[in-house]
């Protein structure tokens, strides 16, 4: 499976818009960042192909000002298994 | 609480983003161990220097995110970095050592199959032994600006005292070359006196001939950040297409190829004018020279345009006055050069004024625009000159700053000097006094490395074949040898030069396939190289070794060893170090040189290179992180010792020593590097420098911050250097009526050896597309997504034309990337270099489009 987050830059007026457009996307959460402008968002997909669209497509959302990539994970085991924090 | 390992990572990623983006977000918190060993490492792909964290797990990285300590990129990761952890496991990766073979024995025509490293080495050295015993050309090496610093020092050792030949050049000849030129030129020492700070300390920001939104896309997103937020920042991006960088442009100059020349010297000539330069900071610091013109452009000697160049290759200085440089830019009018470039005059004007304005600070910054330029190291110079002439430089803000496109094309190419001129810390083989400090450190006799005339203490040098001659020669140079002959044996490594070097089908190819010849290419993927070669050995690539990248910013990086390499793949140091273990001594070095140290006879390379006392003087031990987790080093084991340590000690006497030649390039010990994200040299008493040549800044300069010394030069005195408009070497014409330009893209770096064999980036960037004017399409009855077929004297190709997209072009020029392997847009391309610099012009050539 892959995980992957990615923040996001907007103007702060556009934020609420920008973020229901994002979510509209499957596999994708934004999850704050709002009143900055800088939309922390995670999008989620076991396949990578989708997933690479889905990032190239958020360059395309009006409003978007520009993409940046933060954190990757694509590892195979199980991702449904318990871990205790 | 439990959670799954699903929401387990998510969180992570939020907290990752977050913490990037500065951005609290409450409900998450991360705790606890995923089982994934976390460490910092710098990045495998362009100039920048970005770390990153990689994840690895049971031994396999899994994941990476932007390192949040890193002051390069803090916490960001571009779409490259982002998917690192995937580029070593490309389904196609090379596990074996792989020779062309027939009925057992190596055959130039026969089919790979797989051998020992020892049968390879074995068949190496005996046809490098055979081929050096014709003269110091008849071996070479193209090593790569992706090179760690000690695979690149072993390397240098290897060729110029091992097999004493000056045939060791980088791919970084292709990239920046140009820049080092001026650098040496203007200054005397390498590399930009200001660091990456001068992002946020600009006021204005001028690109000449650099998509950074593409190709250094962190240091384009620092620049955003401070166009956004600092009032009347201005951002002015010149180029010959219009690209993403357009996007924030406050200014938009599209200039015609090659009239970037006469852009700069009418800047240069409006300072003058309107007398806006800093006479106080001329006086102190500065002084005029020319350079002569009409050079030609790097072409073979028997091309019509060298015959007909007056002073071809030639680059001596001489000294002007200020009123001798004023006439000289003085016909560099705004009108001429609006006339030349096809700039309006309002543009042009626009720039000139905010490079006179003194309260403003400007950073320039440039790369293959400028670099790969058959004036290259002029165009580089005519910058300088402006910034000179207006004091604007070595302070925060101010700063003209050469970007390099590999990770260590500064750390491992310039600084280590693999080329064929260069020794360690900006020393060269034209000097004999450097030659022989470099062979006093290595524990060398006397006239061992070959001097760039062949020449010892106005002596020739003594030689296995009789006569050491002149032992120079260039990357493209090397091509055309093996083509010739001259050069019978060749080892790629590190990059991917039948698909990079220029001119494929009437150079490159004939070259590497000449009966004779034998091509060694050490990869860890099929390139077109390692399939045009004769020999590929598999190599360990980036976190499957512990390695030393130096950035654009003279920021020198270590990194531990993270995972191990497939099969019996091994790093490019541990196949230079082992080859020389099959080479004697008395195999390449005549009896007069042997005889000044005769212990060394019937001794191995590997003996007298490496373990010398020096390099192997660091016993093997424990690799472990500040948090105690534990790392491999394959080297360490295979050799007994820290090699790492050993190779990158010994280098260090070049450039920290007692009594070195050159100044400047000052490093801390090995260890020290480990525990920081780099440090930019001059490193003095563990501190590093930020603005070289200034006091206050740089240790090497006594005094304030009014004190400009450039020490790099004997008077402490910058050479501003008057160079003309000339020329390109292939204009369009009737028949090849279009520029075409060539150059990369965001998702992919360089030939897409790695990039390629990420299923996401593939699929974002499939295939190398021409981008062309819709007008230029419509009259060649072409239309948006049509197959069009590319020609120029040399190759044709073919490709999809895109009229919208990314980079615009003007009429009259065409742009298409040179990553995909399956259109070797380097058939198409004409191996002209700067005459000086030997840099390939990849930006400008001839070419017609017809329909395919």
């Amino acid at each position: 499976m892959n995980v992957c987050s990615v923040v996001v830059y907007t103007k702060p007026e556009n934020s609420g818009v920008v973020t229901t457009k994002l979510e509209e996307f499957s596999g994708v959460e934004v999850h704050g960042g709002h009143e900055e402008g800088k939309l922390v968002v995670t999008v989620e997909g076991g396949d990578d192909d989708k997933l690479a669209d889905t990032m190239t497509a958020f360059n395309d959302v009006d409003g978007v000002i520009n993409t940046v990539m933060i954190y990757h994970y694509c590892g195979d085991e199980n991702v449904n298994e318990e871990v205790t924090k | 609480m439990k959670l799954n390992r699903r929401d387990f990572i998510k969180n992570n990623a939020v907290a990752a983003a977050a913490a990037a983006a500065g951005v609290t977000i409450p409900a998450v918190t991360v705790a606890g161990d995923d089982g994934i060993r976390w460490d910092k490492i710098a990045c495998r792909f362009c100039g920048t220097g970005c770390s990153v964290l990689l994840g690895v797990k049971d031994g396999k990285a899994v994941a990476s995110q932007g390192d949040p300590d890193a002051p390069v990129n803090r916490g960001l990761n571009c779409i490259k970095g982002y998917f690192l952890p995937k580029i070593m496991y490309g389904k196609d990766r090379l596990t074996q050592p792989m020779l062309r073979k027939k009925n057992g024995q190596y055959d130039k025509n026969g089919k790979f199959e797989p051998v020992s490293w020892d049968e390879a080495f074995k068949i190496m050295a005996e046809k490098w032994v055979a081929a050096r015993k014709k003269g110091p050309k008849g071996v070479g090496m193209f090593g790569s600006g992706q090179w760690t610093v000690w695979e690149g020092y072993a390397a240098q050792k290897l060729l110029k005292a091992g097999f004493r030949s000056n045939s060791l050049e980088p791919n970084a000849r292709h990239c920046m070359a140009s820049a080092v030129g001026a650098f040496m030129r203007a200054f005397g020492i390498d590399e930009p006196m200001g660091v990456y700070d001068d992002l946020e300390h600009a006021d204005v920001f001028v690109l000449w001939g650099a998509n950074m939104a593409e190709m250094h896309p962190i240091l384009w997103s620092r620049l955003t950040d401070t166009r956004l937020t600092k009032p009347g920042c201005e951002v002015h991006v010149l180029s010959t297409f219009k690209h993403r960088c357009y996007e924030l442009s406050d200014n938009s100059i599209i200039f015609e190829p090659q009239t970037d020349l006469a852009i700069a010297n009418y800047i240069a000539n409006y300072i003058i004018q309107n007398k806006a330069y800093n006479k106080d900071f001329i006086d102190k610091a500065v002084q005029f020279t020319k350079t002569p013109t009409d050079i030609g452009y790097g072409l073979r000697a028997e091309d019509p345009r060298e015959k007909a160049a007056k002073n071809r290759n030639k680059g001596k200085l001489s000294k002007i006055s200020f009123e001798d440089y004023a006439k000289s830019v003085a016909p560099y009018t705004l009108e001429k050069a609006s006339k030349m470039s096809g700039v309006p005059k309002a543009a042009l004007l626009k720039l000139a004024k905010v490079y006179a304005d003194p309260k403003k600070k400007v950073a320039s910054y440039w790369t293959m625009g400028m670099n790969q330029h058959t004036r290259g190291v002029w165009m580089n110079g005519l910058v300088y000159n402006i910034h000179l002439l207006m004091g604007k430089i070595s302070e925060p803000g101010n700063s003209p700053f050469s970007l390099t496109g590999q990770p260590s094309a500064c750390g491992t190419a310039r600084e280590v000097g693999t080329f064929t001129h260069r020794l360690p810390a900006d020393l060269v083989t034209k000097k004999d006094a450097h030659c022989k400090f470099a062979e006093k450190m290595w524990k060398l006799p006397a006239g061992t490395i070959p001097r760039a005339n062949g020449m010892m203490d106005k002596k020739p040098q003594t030689d296995i074949s009789g006569k050491m001659g002149k032992t120079l020669i260039h990357a493209v140079a090397m091509h055309r040898a093996l083509k010739d002959g001259k050069m019978n044996c060749f080892w790629v490594m590190c990059n991917n030069n039948m698909q990079a070097a220029a001119n494929l089908n009437v150079e490159s190819y004939p070259g590497w396939r000449r009966a004779e010849n034998f091509v060694t290419v050490s990869d860890p993927y099929p390139t077109v190289s390692a399939m045009a070669a004769d020999l590929i050995l598999p190599t360990a690539m980036w976190c499957e070794k512990e390695g030393a990248y130096g950035n654009a910013e003279r920021r020198t990086q270590f990194w531990r060893q993270q995972t191990s390499p497939p099969g019996e793949s091994k790093s490019d140091m541990w196949q230079v170090m082992e080859f020389a273990k099959y080479v004697k001594v008395d195999d390449v070095w005549d009896a007069d040189l042997i005889a000044k140290m005769p212990e060394y006879k019937g001794k191995t390379l590997y003996e007298v290179l490496y373990a010398n006392g020096q390099i192997d003087k660091f016993p093997k031990q424990e690799i472990t992180d500040g948090a105690g987790n534990k790392y491999a080093n394959d080297e360490m084991e295979d050799f007994g010792y820290y090699v790492q340590k050993g190779l990158f000690e010994e280098y260090r006497m070049f450039n920290s020593a007692e009594g070195i030649p050159k100044k400047g390039h000052e490093m801390a010990d090995f260890d020290a590097y480990h525990k920081v994200r780099g440090m930019r040299w001059p490193v003095i008493n563990g501190k590093e420098t930020l603005w070289r040549y200034r006091g206050g800044y740089d240790p090497h300069v006594q005094g304030g911050k009014d004190v400009v010394k450039f020490y790099g030069k004997p008077n402490g005195r910058a050479n501003i250097i008057t160079a003309p408009f000339e020329p390109a070497a292939e204009v369009p014409d009737k028949e090849y009526d279009l520029w075409l330009c060539t150059g990369r893209v965001l998702e992919h770096w360089h030939s897409g050896t790695m990039t390629r064999r990420v299923p996401e980036l593939y699929r974002a960037v499939p295939d190398a597309v021409v981008y062309m004017h819709k007008k230029d399409a419509k009259k060649r009855k072409l239309r948006q997504g049509q197959m069009a077929k590319l020609v120029t004297r040399r190759g044709e190709l073919v490709a999809r034309v895109e009229t919208r997209g990314r980079n615009r072009c003007p009429e009259g020029l065409i742009f298409i990337p040179w990553f995909d392997a399956n259109r070797l847009v380097n058939k198409l391309t004409l191996d002209q270099t700067d005459p000086l610099s030997k840099e390939t012009d990849y930006k400008k050539c001839a070419v017609k489009v017809t329909k395919a």
